[in-house]
């Protein structure tokens, strides 16, 4: 061999002496794009998987029909219709599961709690997060009670409320299941009341904080059908156990918004927030009213994970003016909300975005208006920042009982606007503030709601 | 042939843009001069082409003024090329002598230029024939492991796809009809090759670079698997063969027949096989100290009470069918075929542990049982549908002489199947199109241009999916001339190559990647719950990219066959071959479990952070691989004894290789049977089984300078009319530049085939003798070597004028243990034990 191999060599240079300057070429261009972000779904764990399992997908909507008790399930990624489903009750309303998989369907004059699985769920492999996109379908999990109505849901649980019926001498309850609770199909956790009321159940970590009406003699509210005191109730296994009623009332309270540290209710006299102190006692207190709303008060809150501040609204039924205003527990304070309303626009709809940096409002004259949350001297406010005009057309041509729609996407910062008058539904994007896209309607849209599997910041805190 | 011939001689007459008053009347006579019947004489660089008569005569009119170049080839002869000068009106009459050929030769099919064991500048084997009935297993890589220069990756039986001259992979084209399989076999050794020997006419092997041929894949060689089914020719023949083997219980049966009607030709072939799991001679699992194996084999050896050892998951179920027809005209013939492809077979090795990994979406409490009883065996179901349209044409014009057209569509797809669930799905979508125009002798030179596009589409899908979609689109020209100048053939080509790659969605993961910090002690494995949940509450990020590539590859190559002295030749080529690395080599990022590791292409590198390692994008250029070949090599042609002898030297710069970087990754999707997974509710029924499977080490291609070099020696004897000894050797050196040696490496091989052959019997024994194989790479272990002994005895039944006959193939009669190097799986698969295959065979 040896032999052999330096004459190798030597006929290797002659041949490279032959065929040099022959090189061919080879040019690589590489164009970075958008990462793939895998959030932890539980600290502690996470990690390491290789991306494979997961879905990119802009998400679904639920959407139902004016005209016909027909829900409509939406891909966002590609504007697809996958399925209609035909609901069984009228008047049936729409939430979400806190996982955003279920489209939670509150048929409350048939007494009934009925769930749609949306397809698009994520689950918690433990070394990695294991995204499914199946075909959406209803669920067999059926809530019932009576008079089901407010429906609220923080990162894992969802509370159903039910007021009862005075008349029938049913009195009210709640049901709180968790995201598992409605795939394995266990039944809820029950909280029964001695009496009907128009109350509220607001899942906080492993507690819920509902309503307690007492009796008419010893209420403080004007409207006895509402509550006017919060009780702590501890939720395990299947049990909400009363731990706690706070001590502070809230008169005539309608309304109730969660964020990652404090439960707010609306109030006759103001807001009422409430937190857990050190991990013991929940504390709480009262925001009064401003001025401004003087003869109205807030009934409806919403809040967000991330935001420190809620969004409250109170309208007068008298005068027909809402007034949006903002509420800081932190510092105890209530402001208005300066959104700088167009003439005759009146808010039809709200949200946080998905991050809870913004805060839309879409208001009846087909505007929406972008609100950010800006720090100043630590204080944190809602700011002006633009505005959409989201239709072209008279929105005195909107359809008797229709308005406009919206549902914030919680995976990324798009808001879909359903408009009824055009029947389309409008992808609009919260950072550049534009429409995006648009998915054509063949019926009129009554309210929609978003589904998939939202992006995992907004749960962080749950874990504390 | 023949009618085609004498339909185009008749043309050219009618047509007589030449003088054609010429003509050539010969006799071809063996050496003891007897008439040589039935031998192929060719016109060069024409259409011109008969078989000799009873007389062994043969006549052709109307030929050219000028050189004429006959070609005569017939079994058992060595070829004949002679010069006949014809000037003036005259006709010449001449006499041929053909020279016995102790070793067979067989052309290489449709190319430009002259290519067969005897002749080219460039070593070529070619398995024909009886030879390949003989030698014909389930898998390409087996069929043709004893051919000289060619060794099996042996998979276990079932994946096998031939090494040459060490190399393999990417570097090995595999083609049908001169068209590429477009299967994924390229990409891991665990998946088979979409190829049938059983129907085949003959496979063809062209050993060293041969890119000037057939582009990028080629730098290592080429695999061309022929068959008939786009039939050149009515003439209503076939064959047919049943078998069944012992060690497997394997029953196959075959048929290919062609037919026609007035100018349409027809053609059919099919086969069905079905195996068990193959009995070994030993323990199948090998037990050493290697801990890169230990993890897997659960699953993989049964013990039965007899005291048979079978390697587990090593069956086999496949079958196909081909139906072509063409029609055939004055200047050729077109045709198209169809061909459909079906194979399943375990992949043994390939067995992920905890199954449940995959059962977490049966979440609705309605399939929970049932799920745990397929342990971790893993098997592939592939299927292909081929579509070639095939065309070939002779013309008398003044330039052009003849248009080859090949083109070919493939639909491929390849899935992992777990549990009953597809794991992980291969797909691969090619069209291609090869172009050949031959030109007239043009001062004498015979040859062709070449257009060749091809189209690849894969993508794979799953938990293997270790290689993002793809698309490569190519575009080669290629010139190859060859030329007599005396006793001298000149062969020379050149091929320039235009390759894309695009990928739009390269992924570089956050790896969670770490050395075992345990020696390799006795405690193996336990790593797994070390590591998973230290992870923090970091997320994780996945960057993505579009990456796209685009290579010109250049290739050249000149050589000379010089008939030194009667009955000898001496043969030399050098070329200089490029080749575009390929989208796995490149993009690849995750676990690869048909070769138990974590592969990151060389797109990515490590990189060191205060110590941490981490995987980022490359710095290095990415360049092409280009190998720069000699090959020598001396023929004794004729008479009683022959020899072909070649020597190699390859030195490939950029050689793409992977290299093991001492980290571990997790396989992502094993779950190591922590009880904190079950999701669904439901019970881990085998918990625990495998603990230590989930961690895999991680692999980073590279590129650096390789030398390749070695030898292929073969000595044939005729002792008598019947009585034949060949005694042949291979040997391959493959090594860094800078030290080191490439892994799966075959090893030092030399054996003896005695055959002896009259009108009834055959028989056939053949000795090969492994060596043990101590040039390893770092993470490789040492092979001993063995000793096969194969005895194969034929005797044709004395009805239907012989055309039946009835065999024994005996295989590894001393049912030794005999590990593969060359392959993945040796430590768990060996050769199979002692096999009886009987079969009968008939030809109409």
């Amino acid at each position: 061999m040896k032999n052999q191999h330096s004459l190798s060599l030597i006929t290797v240079s002659m041949m490279s002496a032959l065929l040099v300057g022959c090189g061919g070429d080879a040019e690589t261009t590489i164009i970075e794009r958008e990462p793939i972000v895998e959030a932890p779904s539980d600290p502690g764990h996470g990690g390491g998987g290789s991306g494979d399992f997961l879905i990119e997908s802009q998400g679904r909507l639920a959407v139902s029909s004016l005209e016909s008790n027909t829900l409509s399930l939406l891909d966002i990624d590609d504007g697809s219709l996958l399925d209609n489903f035909a609901l069984q009750f009228d008047g049936t309303r729409i939430a979400t599961s806190a996982d955003s998989r279920y489209a939670v369907l509150v048929a409350r004059n048939f007494d009934t709690v009925e769930f749609l699985d949306g397809g698009l769920w994520r689950e918690d492999h433990v070394d990695h997060l294991h995204d499914y996109e199946e075909a959406p379908e209803m669920s067999d999990f059926v809530l019932t009670g009576s008079r089901p109505t407010h429906v609220s849901a923080d990162g894992n649980h969802l509370a159903v409320f039910y007021d009862g019926d005075s008349e029938a001498g049913i009195p009210a309850a709640v049901h709180v299941v968790s995201n598992s609770d409605i795939v394995a199909e266990n039944d809820p956790a029950t909280l029964e009341y001695s009496v009907n009321m128009h109350g509220v159940a607001k899942p906080k970590g492993e507690f819920v904080l509902s309503t307690i009406r007492r009796d008419d003699a010893e209420s403080t509210s004007n409207t006895k059908i509402l509550p006017d005191q919060v009780g702590i109730y501890h939720n395990h296994d299947g049990e909400l156990e009363l731990e706690q009623v706070l001590d502070l009332t809230c008169p005539d309270l309608h309304g109730a918004a969660v964020n990652h540290e404090f439960v707010a209710f609306g109030c006759g006299d103001g807001v009422l927030v409430t937190h857990q102190h050190d991990g013991e006692e929940f504390e709480a207190a009262k925001i009064d009213n401003v001025a401004e709303i003087e003869g109205t008060r807030v009934g409806t809150l919403y809040g967000h994970e991330d935001s420190e501040i809620f969004v409250g609204v109170a309208s007068s039924r008298s005068t027909g003016v809402t007034t949006v205003l903002t509420v800081h527990p932190e510092d105890n304070e209530m402001e208005v909300l300066d959104w700088q309303p167009l003439e005759n626009a009146v808010p039809v709809a709200y949200s946080f975005s998905f991050d809870g940096a913004h805060f839309v409002i879409l208001d009846s004259q087909g505007y929406l208006t972008l609100l950010a949350m800006e720090q100043h001297d630590g204080h944190t406010h809602l700011e002006f920042e633009g505005r959409l005009d989201i239709t072209e057309l008279d929105v005195a041509d909107m359809p008797e009982g229709a308005s406009f729609r919206m549902a914030a996407s919680k995976n990324d910062n798009h808001v879909y606007v359903a408009d009824p008058m055009a029947q389309h539904i409008l992808q609009i994007d919260l950072e550049s503030l534009s429409i995006e896209g648009d998915m054509e309607l063949d019926f009129i849209p009554a309210s929609l709601v978003w589904l998939g599997i939202a992006a995992e910041e907004e749960h962080d805190h749950d874990h504390d | 042939m023949k009618k085609k011939t004498r339909i185009a001689a008749l043309v050219c007459a009618g047509l007589s843009p030449c003088v054609m008053a010429q003509s050539i009347e010969g006799t071809v006579l063996t050496q003891s001069g007897k008439p040589l019947v039935g031998a192929s004489v060719e016109l060069e660089g024409s259409n011109i082409a008969t078989k000799t008569d009873e007389n062994g005569k043969f006549v052709f009119s109307n030929v050219r003024q000028g050189n004429n170049e006959i070609h005569i080839s017939a079994e058992g002869f060595s070829h004949l090329h002679e010069d006949v000068q014809i000037s003036g009106s005259q006709s010449v009459t001449r006499t041929f002598t053909a020279s016995r050929s102790p070793i067979e030769v067989i052309d290489v099919t449709a190319s430009p230029i002259h290519l067969s064991s005897m002749e080219s500048a460039m070593p070529v084997s070619v398995l024909g024939g009886e030879r390949l009935r003989r030698q014909q297993s389930a898998t390409l890589g087996d069929s043709l492991e004893k051919l000289a220069g060619v060794h099996s990756s042996f998979h276990a039986k079932v994946a096998s796809t031939p090494v040459i001259r060490g190399l393999s992979g990417p570097r090995v084209l595999i083609t049908q009809n001169g068209l590429d399989v477009s299967d994924v076999s390229r990409v891991g050794p665990d998946h088979a090759v979409a190829g049938e020997a059983a129907t085949a006419q003959q496979i063809e092997v062209l050993r060293g670079p041969s890119t000037l041929f057939y582009g990028s894949g080629a730098i290592g060689g080429v695999v061309n698997i022929v068959d008939t089914r786009v039939p050149t020719n009515g003439d209503t023949q076939g064959e047919w063969l049943v078998e069944h083997s012992s060690v497997d219980d394997q029953k196959l049966a075959s048929f290919n027949a062609t037919s026609g009607v007035g100018s349409f030709a027809f053609y059919a072939d099919g086969f069905v096989r079905d195996s068990n799991d193959y009995e070994v001679p030993v323990a199948p699992e090998l037990a050493h100290d290697d801990h890169h194996h230990e993890d897997e084999h659960e699953h993989d050896e049964t013990h039965d009470e007899s005291g048979d050892f079978t390697v587990g998951n090593s069956s086999e179920e496949s079958n196909g069918f081909t139906l072509g027809t063409s029609y055939l005209f004055e200047q050729g013939y077109v045709g198209v075929s169809v061909e459909q492809f079906n194979r399943e077979y375990g992949i043994p090795g390939h067995s992920h542990g905890d199954e449940e990994g995959h059962d977490h979406g049966h979440d609705h409490g309605d399939e929970t049982e049932g799920e745990s009883g397929h342990g971790g065996d893993v098997f592939a179901d592939l299927e292909q549908t081929r579509v070639q349209l095939l065309s070939e044409m002779r013309f008398d014009d003044s330039i052009l002489a003849g248009i080859n057209v090949r083109a070919g569509f493939t639909d491929y797809e390849h899935a992992e199947i777990e549990g009953g669930v597809a794991g992980t799905t291969f797909e691969n979508t090619t069209y291609e199109l090869r172009l050949e125009l031959l030109h007239q002798p043009f001062m004498d030179f015979n040859g062709g241009i070449s257009f060749h596009y091809k189209n690849s589409d894969v993508a794979a899908e799953g938990s293997e999916a270790f290689t993002p979609p793809s698309e490569t689109e190519m575009f080669a020209v290629a010139v190859m001339e060859e030329r007599h100048f005396g006793d001298v053939l000149l062969q020379l080509g050149g091929r320039i190559e235009r390759v894309t790659m695009n990928a739009d969605r390269l992924l570089l993961p956050m790896l969670d990647a770490h050395p075992h910090d345990d020696e390799h002690g006795d405690e193996g494995h336990d790593h797994d719950h070390d590591h998973d949940h230290d992870h923090g509450g970091d997320g994780s990020i996945t960057r993505t990219f579009f990456a796209d590539h685009e290579f010109t590859p250049v290739s050249l190559s000149i050589g000379a066959v010089w008939d030194f002295m009667p009955g000898y030749n001496a043969a030399v080529s050098f070329s200089r071959s490029q080749r575009a690395p390929s989208a796995s080599e490149l993009l690849s990022f995750g676990p690869h479990i048909g070769t138990r590791s974590y592969e990151i292409g060389a797109l990515f590198a490590l990189e060191d952070h205060n110590g941490e390692s981490e995987i980022g994008l490359t710095d290095e250029i990415i360049d092409l691989e280009t190998a720069n070949n000699i090959d020598l090599t001396l023929r004794k042609t004729q008479e009683d004894v022959g020899f072909i002898f070649n020597v190699f030297y390859n030195e490939v710069d950029n050689y793409y290789y992977q290299t093991n970087t001492g980290l571990f990754a997790d396989d992502g999707h094993n779950h190591g049977g922590d009880d904190g997974h079950d999701h669904g509710g439901h019970d881990h029924g085998d918990d625990g089984h495998d603990d230590h499977s989930g961690e895999l080490p991680v692999y980073i291609f590279q590129t650096d300078d390789v030398v390749l070099h070695g030898f292929e020696a073969q000595v044939a004897w005729q002792v008598t009319d019947e009585f034949n000894a060949t005694f042949f050797s291979d040997l391959v050196r493959a090594r860094l530049k800078d030290g080191g040696d490439l892994p799966r490496t075959p090893p030092v091989r030399f054996g003896t085939q005695f055959s002896y052959e009259n009108n009834r019997i055959s028989a056939h024994l053949d000795i090969t003798r492994y060596q043990s194989q101590d040039k390893i790479a770092d993470f490789e272990t040492e092979t001993d070597g063995y000793t096969l002994v194969d005895l194969a005895v034929s005797y044709d039944l004395p009805v239907w004028n012989n055309a039946l006959s009835v065999y024994l193939n005996a295989r590894n009669l001393t049912d030794t243990e005999a590990r593969v190097h060359t392959s993945f799986l040796k430590d768990i698969a060996p050769r199979p034990g002692r096999n009886f295959s009987i079969g009968l065979k008939g030809y109409f």
